[in-house]
């Protein structure tokens, strides 16, 4: 009974509950909540498949006799092991993958860095390539750098240039890459018939949502969407390329920067709330009873 | 002064030089207006050709260093390489408008260089 209802929490959540929260609307309104909810779902669901496999072979075989449980058990534990070693690898090959990739880029834009556009701004950790081609983006990690191009410092104004500096260095202080790499750890581990973008995309913009709240609050809402609509329409291919990857996730950082902001306190609370419950509630309700009978059975 | 500086600013030296440099050229044109060791600026040296952006030659029994590509290609390249979408997505890095198709890329930044 416990892995039938531990299967049917996991399938919903990897399967039922994403497409749902990739489409609603609220996350715009508390997103670094939300990304705090994407976790619990994708670990929760883990939990699940560890459960079931290690909760199915003990109930089926519990009133088997000794040899047949101990097998099951043995095989069970064999299973969860490489679950739990494919995340593990798969992460480190992440990070190890984004680490020297980003150690490189770093050595690169400082040696090409033009101090000369950069020294009235005031940021250390700030590089400045040469050329028109707006860019604005970060390298995260123990030295992180903020990158921008002359050309961004040409089409936007100082509180804009400000308003995009507050939203890199948020990425950085939040240590947001840091969330993207465990989301693209599990994406890749999960078998390819399976696997969804759904939580990675969407948990990509949430933190570039909470980035602009940071932003807005630091250099005003009106800058930080000037430089989103201007570095978008300077880059004059993006939109005429099919499909576009960028556009719909503009239009809804736009949108929500246009309306007046207010922080909904009680809506953060309630996704909170709910993470914690979806991470605690599973384990509490199905996984400690069935440890305590399992455990008086325990084969081995 | 940092070393990062340093290494910066050896780069420039040998990106604005019409002709590969020898260490005591480079060394001449830095410590102008600066204290600094001449086997300081052979070390940085050293390390931005063991880095793989500087190509050391060997003409007259001395060393000449050119930088391994032209300030305008290695600005391209680490564009590109800022925009490229990979098998890792967007975990390395992170963009304030996102990223754009490789074509639309490569495009771009050929009108950017044009202007």
């Amino acid at each position: 009974m416990t892995a039938l209802l531990l299967g049917a929490l996991g399938l919903t959540l990897s399967l039922v509950v994403p497409g749902i929260l990739a489409h609603a609307d609220w996350p715009d309104r508390a997103p670094a909540a939300a990304v705090l909810l994407w976790q619990a779902i994708t670990l929760t669901g883990v939990l699940c498949a560890l459960g079931v496999v290690l909760a199915a072979p003990e109930e089926l075989t519990r009133t088997s006799g000794q040899p047949v449980a101990a097998a099951a058990l043995v095989a069970a534990l064999l299973i969860a092991a490489v679950i739990v070693l494919r995340l593990l690898w798969s992460l480190y090959g992440v990070t190890r993958r984004s680490r020297a990739r980003r150690a490189k880029h770093r050595m690169l834009v400082d040696l090409l860095d033009r101090v000369e556009h950069r020294e009235e701004l005031g940021v250390d950790n700030l590089r400045v390539l040469q050329g028109a081609l707006p860019l604005a983006y970060c390298v995260p990690g123990r030295e992180a750098r903020v990158v921008l191009s002359d050309g961004v410092l040409k089409v936007l104004n100082r509180p804009e240039v400000d308003a995009v500096l507050a939203h890199e260095q948020t990425h950085l202080r939040h240590r947001h890459e840091v969330v993207m790499e465990s989301f693209t750890a599990f994406y890749r581990a999960v078998p390819r018939p399976l696997r969804s973008r759904a939580p990675l995309d969407a948990v990509h913009l949430l933190l570039e949502m909470a980035a602009d709240d940071a932003a807005s609050r630091l250099a005003g809402p009106a800058p930080l969407r000037a430089a989103l609509e201007r570095l978008g329409d300077a880059v004059p291919l993006a939109e005429d390329a099919a499909p576009d990857p960028t556009g719909d996730a503009r239009r809804r950082r736009l949108a929500r920067l246009a309306t007046p902001h207010h922080r909904s306190v009680a809506l953060n609370a309630v996704v909170t709330a709910a993470a914690l419950g979806l991470l605690v509630l599973p384990t509490v309700i199905l996984v400690v009873p069935w440890l305590d009978v399992a455990l008086d059975t325990f084969p081995l | 002064m940092a070393l990062g500086d340093l290494e910066r600013e050896v780069m420039t030296q040998l990106w604005d030089a019409p002709e590969p440099l020898t260490v005591r050229q480079v060394f001449e044109a830095l410590s102008r207006d600066r204290d600094l060791a001449y086997t300081t600026v052979m070390t940085v040296l050293d390390r931005l050709a063991k880095k793989g952006v500087v190509v050391q030659q060997k003409a007259d029994r001395a060393y000449r260093y050119t930088p391994a590509q032209t300030r305008e290609e290695m600005t391209a390249s680490v564009m590109l390489d800022a925009l490229r979408t990979t098998e890792d997505q967007d975990a390395a890095l992170a963009y304030f408008v996102g990223q754009l198709p490789p074509d639309a890329l490569a495009a771009a930044i050929e009108a950017a260089k044009k202007r």
